[in-house]
């Protein structure tokens, strides 16, 4: 068998083998987009908010085996007991102590966590596996174009506004660039709409270029266009609604409150993207990890209960995810490396399945001591562009993804 | 139209005219021919801050001496940020101690210095210690960085350092070790307009290269086809010109192709599969240079690399018309480079009208060409590298093994409004403040949101005199369509034109005039294009 076809083999068949079986895509009627669509409250369309948690959260300490001997053999002094403080979530798996908000969520059922979550042949490279995370391809492959610009590219063609995706930072990652189309990366619509605002650039804004359709200098003036009447849609909508919500003092919390704000001024957006970094935990791994899975834990709960005061929660998926999990023992510094699979959570106030929704990855059966992935992040990726955006998952990933149907 | 001509042979051989290489008025293919003689002076690059500030020096000195845990590294290595730095080779710091430059040393005296003491490995370094070394490593790359950013700005050799530019992207390797990447781009700088057989073996076998792709890895019972693959795909043949089993049999002749611990290429014979292989319907005892060769021999080797060259110095979209004879003459010529290059760069087609302003400049070729055109002056090109990372070209941190993707891919909202306000936050201090995103963690783990902003700070100078020189006195009113002329490539449309001439009216003296003239036509979208 070649190499890649083995790779897409394997890929496959972990999804179908491992993952239970009310994931499986059946592709009944009543999955299907316009359906639900139609029975949606108001017919509003749905949102997705990625929070891409950067530097390779240590997936076991967040979703924690507590009654596994393994865990706790592998990691004597970095292992977290129930004396902690964790935040049991069944009988093997608890959450973080520090994840209260998320704990809440659990219990409402507006969370689910998605286990062991990877790709094939992974990539240790915090560099090189942000770029298959963002740009959904597999390690084999090299794509330009990340999973959401082509989403944008053959979702939202012809007259889509360019801020049908923002990414809320100063400058637009991978996952946004698009072939035809980019998602509009900002920190906040003041600042943008500032940017646009002098005098010469606004005028410039307004022209068009004299240069030939489809030209470079035409896409130059295309673009600027664009951006200056979405910084302005963006800067008007956004004085409709100011969150009065409480959010942690950092720029996550910051950057979360904007993504509220925009979404409860009735910004016509279906994507948005954030990240929260620092999770690269090779040293002291303890107070740093507690003190960043709390400020995410905090930040989304704030989210989830500032989105359903403006009854935008049951519209709104999020996805957590990062770019790697950590190995499973520790190091001598009491913090971990760069390892393999790792958790995925979603959020949202219309879950279909919430809970935990696969069996946490083995500590028995290890690959050279990382984590075996037991499902393909593009699976969710598929499952997340069809039955949630309404999209073409395959002119998106391509042919061969497993869709996992029932999750959202 | 000859002005326009020769600028455009600036820009697309080199990084931009300067006013005195307008003022010469040779005609393009003269100009082509001082290009082509100039670029044949190879001088290496050597970085300060890489022999100052060598990573593995700096903490392998420490415990061997514990308890100069915290004077050791400290008085080795000189605040990277601070203007004394020695050695940084732009024109603001020539003022720098001479003896700075002397003390560069070649690459195989750091190979010396890392073999006299023991390897450390990375979970053997005290938190401590981690931070410093991955500093010494970022300050290493930032120096090899400006080192070669000055050359592009300011050398003669402009076609080489260009050439260089695009194997650079089209060789893309990213790694930890200061040293062995700056022997790599070396290499590509030495051989960039050679022949490219020589170019692809000698890049083959540098250790960044081999580290990169995994061929450490690649040995005769366990094969590691990543190298073999890139070699074909990316490198020479592109998709579609080879099967999964020429991949197969090309990773297995290059088994054993390593490198050892002073960072030389070697060949280790004992993980060599010496057994019969098939590639590309030659059978043989291939061994990594036979592979090499007969890759080569492909037609497709010749059109895969005109196109990718084509697209980088002529138009993004690429004319079969254009680009078969060229691929013809470069499988004849042996795959000489510069002479392949004097052609693209002589051909009729490549002087029309609608062959200009068709490339938006990459990053490092709009500050460089800022730099170039302008004669500025920088205090701190440091900062300009994070002007350069902001819009999305970081040099030595390419994005992937691909390298970057270029033309519209440069341009989001975010990274258009940068460009278009840099020439303002340049030259007239506007106020700016973008947090880089945390993707190079791979060499500095959690730096903070405050070490990741880049901020305005007057570190600028703008001479005027060359400009006023190309003017020539011309008056006030004319001067906007003159300068317009002489730095961007697309026509100066009449209510651009009336933008500009309002812009420069506001001015209180001449010499601000000027300057808002600068900053305005520098602004325009068609500045973004050469």
């Amino acid at each position: 068998m070649q190499r890649r076809d083995f790779l897409q083999a394997s890929a496959l068949a972990s999804t179908l083998l491992l993952v239970p079986k009310f994931l499986h895509a059946l592709d009944r009627p009543e999955n299907q987009l316009a359906a639900r669509l139609r029975d949606a409250p108001g017919g509003a369309a749905r949102r997705l908010i990625v929070v891409q948690l950067g530097g390779g959260n240590d997936g076991l300490n967040t979703i924690v085996p507590f009654r596994n001997d393994l865990y706790y053999k592998a990691r004597p002094t970095l292992a977290l007991r129930e004396a902690d403080g964790l935040l049991p979530v069944s009988d093997e798996l608890a959450l973080h102590q520090s994840m209260k908000g998320l704990k809440g969520l659990f219990d409402q059922g507006q969370l689910a966590i998605c286990n062991a979550v990877g790709y094939p042949n992974p990539d240790r490279s915090h560099f090189r596996s942000m770029d298959i995370w963002q740009s959904g391809s597999g390690s084999e492959q090299l794509l330009s174009t990340g999973w959401l610009g082509r989403y944008l590219d053959s979702n939202c063609a012809g007259g889509a506004p360019a801020y049908q995706a923002l990414e809320i930072d100063d400058t637009l990652s991978l996952a946004l660039k698009g072939a035809q189309r980019n998602g509009l990366a900002l920190k906040n619509p003041g600042k943008f709409h500032q940017l646009t605002q002098s005098r010469y650039l606004s005028r410039l804004s307004q022209e068009k270029a004299a240069a030939p359709a489809g030209s470079e200098l035409d896409y130059l003036y295309k673009t600027l266009a664009e951006t200056a009447s979405s910084a302005d849609y963006l800067y008007e909508k956004s004085k409709i609604h100011n969150s009065t919500a409480t959010y942690p003092n950092t720029d996550f919390g910051r950057n979360l409150k904007t993504t509220a704000e925009l979404i409860g001024s009735g910004v016509e957006s279906r994507v948005y993207y954030l990240a929260l970094s620092g999770f690269d935990t090779h040293v002291g791994q303890h107070g740093r990890q507690a003190q960043l899975l709390g400020e995410l834990s905090d930040g989304l709960a704030a989210l989830a209960a500032d989105l359903q005061k403006s009854s935008e929660w049951n519209n709104t998926l999020v996805m957590v995810f990062s770019e790697f999990g950590r190995r499973v023992s520790q190091n001598a510094s009491n913090g971990t490396d760069h390892g393999t699979a790792n958790n995925v959570f979603l959020l949202s106030g219309a879950l279909r399945k919430p809970g935990l929704l696969n069996q946490p990855a083995s500590l028995q059966d290890l690959d050279q001591g990382d984590l075996r992935y037991q499902l393909d992040f593009r699976s969710l990726y598929a499952s997340i562009l069809t039955d949630w955006l309404g999209a073409d998952d395959k002119l998106v990933l391509g042919p061969g993804i497993e869709k996992l149907a029932g999750l959202v | 139209m000859n002005a326009q001509q020769l600028q455009h042979l600036y820009w697309r051989a080199g990084f931009g005219p300067r006013p005195q290489d307008v003022a010469a008025g040779l005609s393009p293919s003269k100009a082509l021919r001082q290009l082509l003689h100039e670029a044949r002076t190879y001088e290496p690059i050597t970085s300060a801050a890489l022999s100052y500030n060598d990573p593995q020096g700096a903490v392998m000195a420490v415990p061997a001496a514990p308890a100069t845990l915290a004077a050791g590294p400290a008085a080795a290595a000189p605040a990277p940020a601070s203007s004394a730095q020695p050695g940084t080779l732009s024109p603001a710091r020539m003022d720098a101690p001479p003896a700075a430059v002397d003390a560069l040393r070649p690459r195989s005296a750091l190979a010396l210095r890392r073999q006299g003491v023991p390897q450390l490995r990375r979970a053997d370094l005290t938190p401590e210690q981690r931070k410093l070394q991955n500093e010494a490593i970022r300050d290493a790359f930032i120096g090899m960085s400006t080192a070669w950013m000055d050359k592009m700005a300011t050398s003669p050799g402009q076609l080489r350092e260009k050439v260089a530019l695009f194997w650079h992207g089209h060789f893309a390797c990213r790694t930890r070790r200061p040293d062995d990447s700056l022997a790599l781009l070396n290499t590509i700088r030495e051989k960039a307009l050679g022949k490219f057989p020589d170019l692809l073996l000698a890049v083959s076998q540098e250790p960044a290269m081999l580290q990169f792709l995994n061929n450490q890895q690649n040995r005769k019972e366990h094969p590691n086809e990543n190298f073999a693959r890139e070699v074909m795909e990316l490198f020479t043949l592109g998709r579609g010109n080879y099967t999964e089993n020429d991949v197969k049999e090309a990773a297995r002749a290059f088994t054993g192709w390593s490198y050892d611990a002073q960072s030389r290429f070697t060949f280790r014979e004992r993980q060599h599969d010496a057994g019969p292989k098939t590639l590309l319907g030659q059978t043989g005892n291939f061994g990594g240079e036979d592979a090499l060769r007969i890759i080569m021999q492909q037609p497709a080797a010749a059109t895969f690399l005109v196109t990718k060259l084509y697209r980088f110095f002529v138009n993004d979209v690429p004319n079969p018309a254009h680009i078969e004879p060229l691929a013809a003459a470069f499988r004849k010529s042996h795959y000489d480079i510069g002479d392949l290059l004097e052609r693209m760069f002589s051909a009729d087609w490549f002087y029309e009208p609608a062959a200009m302003a068709t490339i938006i400049k990459s990053p490092v070729v709009l500050v460089a060409g800022l730099r170039r055109t302008l004669n500025l002056k920088v205090d701190n090109d440091r900062q300009l590298l994070g002007y350069q990372k902001a819009l999305g070209q970081t040099l030595f941190m390419p994005p992937n093994v691909a390298g970057w993707p270029g033309g519209r891919a440069w341009i989001d909202s975010s990274s258009l409004l940068l460009r278009l306000q840099l020439p303002s936050i340049l030259f007239k201090n506007a106020e700016f403040a973008v947090r880089l995103k945390d993707d190079e963690n791979d060499i500095t783990p959690q730096t903070t949101g405050r070490e990741r902003t880049v901020k305005t700070t007057e570190t600028t100078h703008l001479p005027l005199a060359p400009i006023q020189q190309l003017l020539g006195g011309a008056p006030p009113e004319s001067q906007p369509q003159l300068l317009a002329d002489f730095l961007l490539q697309a026509p100066l449309r009449p209510e651009n034109l009336a933008l500009v001439q309002q812009a420069a009216a506001k001015a209180a003296t001449p010499e601000e005039r000027l300057r808002n003239t600068l900053v305005s036509l520098l602004s325009l979208p068609e500045y973004q294009l050469a």
